[in-house]
């Protein structure tokens, strides 16, 4: 069994930004949150979902709101612990483990404390393997794994339980509830066994982010130095595929908030040709990468973005006019190759009269 | 007319300015007593240009004093924070995030108290007269007389923070109080940095600014005085001593300016060469672009207005190895007139380079002659290719730019850059630091979370930026000269409401001649 502790936790939410995909907010306070835990508590042991049990019964667990909130209203432990503890009151099961509802963002980093604290498991896997805007699209509930019951809590220990009869409902419900409740709540859910575990999870994903975090910190270099190593990393991986689609400058970085999202597009130029440019599609995260009319990769394969100079993962909201970039197309995991999963997260999914074209075949 | 003068940790320039004309400048170094450096430079552009104190109508001072001050871990007091936030925010209390060392100096003095605020205004919780004036007792009983106080969203209301602050007084009357909206934007563990480092250096900051107005007084010059900070505009000298964070990188600033005034270019980069290192910065429309990355100061992340600089070690006296083909990043540093090989020295240095490649007359040039020509030409090509790299990753776009050189290594650059559309180097540009400090602006800055679907965006707009000027007068801008620098938009994800966050700057010049 692998262990992550206080010294992985930078390396982790790296490869955790990268694979965000744009979204996530900015990991740093959940990161000092993570690394203050899991120094108190020593370090979490990570199950590999074809380990866990069959008997065990595991629950996601994470934070659903705005980033922004964060800056102002850290995070405690506290929430998610009583929110663990109210889901095991309401439904009368004992939790076995946890496990991320996404590999991007500080969201990778809640279970692991969790799970320290709690002296449980938490599963080496997640629900997205990258980041997603809304509970839908999650691998759990698209390989029959029922959301609720849900416990939400909030700041002063409310919880609110939601009870949905599908997905779509509950990530309505549940985005009401986060802004009710001061814009940002933690969440028990997706309560599962753990064949469930094996069918629904992304496998593997919090030590492959902790990989790809070193690889990216210990170089800290240009970008271009190191792509020879990031090919091999992900060409090894459940991902297997990998593409460097542009590198150049921001032009313009447009965003507005649209039904609860942000939604917008940003606008890189060349550093060879300034007519060529690339645009990004955004909702939360990057959906939509073109260059010219030519979409050169869709959701819901990745599209990531590091600044060329330091090989840092960029977040949507960071970028700003004149920064300097490298972009990716990476192959989602087969699990969201099925019809039942491009569904719900294929580009039409999101509005766009537009096919999934799988990043290998464009 | 007016004197800016640069406080910097070697030398003190200064410069009297009239209008927009240099009248005179003067270099000497720093002296340990702040006041005695001011009075020697006063009198040298004073006397020169025979100018009567009654006829400066304003003196701005920069200084990287309280920057060297956290950096260097010196002279800071013990200071406590209070932040208002529970029920948030336990799991990550005030100064977790520290170097050890510096947490130690200022004493790990942590509280947390219920209040604050959520993003839509609505308060955390009511502010628990009881339970706060148990934590003021407490701090009261340690005499600690710094105090930060940071509450959650108080930018957006800070409501809190001011309540706090006025329980504090009543025990503690002569309590210095640094509340965290006043000091920066959103993001409470920086913020809340911001406000502990600027609490700690109160002390500090009395006594400079005492020393300040105390040389001024020396020599008879009855005028307002200001001090530049961050993003190039001026505070009044009486606000140094509650704000003195917000000079921290005041440095780089006023030398980005000065160099827009000797060069009379508002879009360039401008490359400041000193005897180690080399700043490069971006000007935009007469100001340095700001950086979007947090800063950290001697350790500790803050979010301050900073300028965008990319240090890089070149200067003057970097050590030249590899036949040529390494330069820096060590350096002899002020030992440059003793060590390099111009100045009867033994060590080869990019100065010496420049000697002998003709682009500048320093020291003995004969001492130089024997240096193999191959060599010195590696050399030269070396540093023009490092400024130019460092260049080409700050320029905003990958056409060739107007490029400003300052600073006392700018002497070393005797080519043509290949980022560079044109090569200005202009006079008294050893001195732009204090001609940055004169000319610099007073401004008022506004940041809120706004809600367009509550108010039309052009009304919240039109709000925010009357609020800013406001400020910007409240600071003692001429109102016929403000102008609008930056309305910062960032949308608030998975918010409803068309939430996002606004950041309007407002800029003027300075009124004189009251």
């Amino acid at each position: 069994m692998k262990k992550i502790g206080t010294g992985d936790i930078k390396d982790l939410c790296t490869g955790a930004a990268f694979l965000a995909t744009g979204g996530g907010g900015d990991p740093y306070v959940c990161q000092l949150l993570a690394e203050r835990l899991l120094k108190k508590f020593g370090s979490a042991t990570l199950l590999a979902p074809n380990e866990v049990p069959d008997e065990f019964y595991v629950v996601s667990i994470g934070m659903v709101g705005a980033p922004s909130v964060t800056l102002e209203q850290l995070p405690t432990e506290e929430e998610s612990i009583a929110a663990l503890n109210k889901y095991e009151e309401i439904t009368g099961k004992k939790i076995d483990a946890v496990i991320p509802f996404e590999v991007g963002g500080g969201n990778s980093t809640i279970p692991l404390f969790v799970a320290a604290m709690r002296g449980i498991p938490c599963i080496d896997g997640d629900g997205m393997g990258r980041a997603f805007p809304e509970a839908q699209m999650m691998t759990f509930p698209i390989y029959g794994v029922h959301p609720t019951p849900a416990v939400v809590t909030d700041f002063y220990g409310n919880h609110v339980l939601l009870d949905c009869k599908d997905a779509e409902t509950f990530e309505k419900e549940i985005r009401a509830q986060a802004v009710k409740m001061g814009g940002m709540v933690s969440s028990a859910e997706h309560g599962m066994s753990g064949d469930s575990v094996r069918r629904s999870a992304v496998p593997g994903t919090l030590s492959f982010a902790t990989r790809l975090g070193n690889l990216l910190r210990s170089h800290g270099g240009l970008i271009d130095a190191i792509q020879p190593h990031l090919f091999e990393l992900f060409a090894e991986s459940d991902y297997g595929h990998i593409k460097h689609l542009f590198t150049g400058k921001v032009l313009d970085n447009e965003r507005k908030v649209i039904g609860g999202y942000d939604v917008g597009s940003t606008t890189l130029q060349s550093f060879d040709d300034p007519e060529i440019k690339m645009s990004l599609l955004i909702k939360n995260e990057y959906l939509i990468a073109k260059i010219g009319k030519q979409v050169v990769a869709s959701v819901p394969d990745l599209i990531c973005i590091v600044e060329q100079e330091t090989s840092r993962p960029l977040n949507a909201e960071r970028m700003r006019y004149g920064q300097r970039v490298s972009v990716f197309g990476i192959g989602c995991t087969h699990h969201y190759r099925t019809p039942e999963a491009l569904k719900v997260t294929e580009p039409r999914a999101f509005g766009f009269n537009l096919d999934y074209v799988p990043i290998e075949d464009l | 007319m007016r004197i800016g003068i640069d406080v910097g940790g070697t030398h003190t320039d200064a410069v009297l300015m009239d209008g927009m004309a240099i009248v005179t400048s003067h270099k000497a170094l720093t002296t340990t007593d702040v006041r005695q450096g001011i009075i020697e430079a006063l009198d040298a552009v004073m006397s020169e240009a025979n100018t009567e104190p009654g006829s400066i109508e304003a003196v701005m001072i920069g200084t990287t004093h309280f920057t060297n001050a956290v950096i260097e871990r010196r002279e800071l007091t013990e200071t406590a924070i209070i932040r208002v936030c529970l029920p948030t925010g336990s799991g990550l209390p005030p100064m977790c995030d520290w170097p050890e060392d510096i947490g130690a100096i200022v004493g790990n003095h942590c509280y947390m108290i219920a209040g604050g605020h959520f993003f839509n205004g609505k308060p955390i919780a009511c502010i628990d007269e009881a339970e706060t004036n148990k934590v003021i007792e407490d701090i009261s009983s340690k005499n600690i007389k710094d105090i930060a106080i940071a509450a959650a969203f108080s930018p957006a209301n800070p409501e809190h923070e001011i309540a706090v602050a006025n329980l504090l007084l009543k025990i503690i009357p002569d309590a210095n109080v640094s509340l965290s909206h006043k000091l920066g934007r959103l993001g409470i563990l920086e913020r809340e940095n911001a406000a502990i480092l600027n609490a700690s250096l109160g002390v500090l900051a009395g006594r400079v600014v005492y020393s300040m107005k105390a040389a001024l007084k020396e020599r008879r010059i009855k005028c307002p005085f200001y001090i530049s900070q961050n993003d190039g505009t001026l505070m009044s000298a009486e606000y140094i001593a509650n704000f003195p964070a917000l000079t921290f990188s005041s440095g780089p600033t006023n030398s980005i300016r000065g160099a827009a005034i000797l060069s009379g270019i508002d879009n360039a980069i401008v490359v400041d060469i000193g005897g180690t290192t080399s700043d490069v910065g971006v000007l935009a429309d007469g100001f340095p672009r700001e950086s979007n990355s947090h800063i950290e100061v001697g350790g500790v992340r803050t979010n301050f207005r900073m300028p965008d600089i990319l240090p890089i070690g070149l200067g003057g006296g970097s050590l030249v190895s590899e036949g040529g083909n390494v330069i820096g990043p060590q350096s002899v540093g002020h030992h440059l007139v003793k060590e390099s090989l111009v100045f009867g020295g033994e060590t080869l240095t990019a100065t010496d380079i420049s000697v002998a490649n003709g682009s500048c007359e320093v020291g003995n040039k004969s001492l130089v002659s024997h240096l193999d020509s191959k060599i010195v030409n590696t050399a030269t090509e070396t540093l023009h290719s490092m400024i130019d790299n460092a260049i080409d990753k700050m320029r905003p776009s990958e056409e060739p730019v107007p490029v400003i050189l300052v600073g006392g290594g700018a002497i070393l650059i005797s080519q043509q850059l290949k980022t560079a559309s044109t090569l200005i180097q202009p006079e008294h540009a050893g001195v732009a630091n204090a001609i940055g400090a004169a000319i610099a602006q007073v401004g008022g800055e506004v940041e809120q979370i706004v809600s367009y679907s509550k108010v039309k965006r052009e009304t919240t707009l039109e709000n925010a930026i009357r609020e800013a000027e406001a400020k910007a007068v409240a600071a003692g801008a001429d109102k016929s000269t403000l102008r609008v620098l930056d309305i910062e938009e960032t949308a608030m994800s998975y918010m409803d409401d068309d939430a996002a966050r606004l950041r309007v700057k407002v800029i003027g010049d300075l009124e004189l001649g009251t």
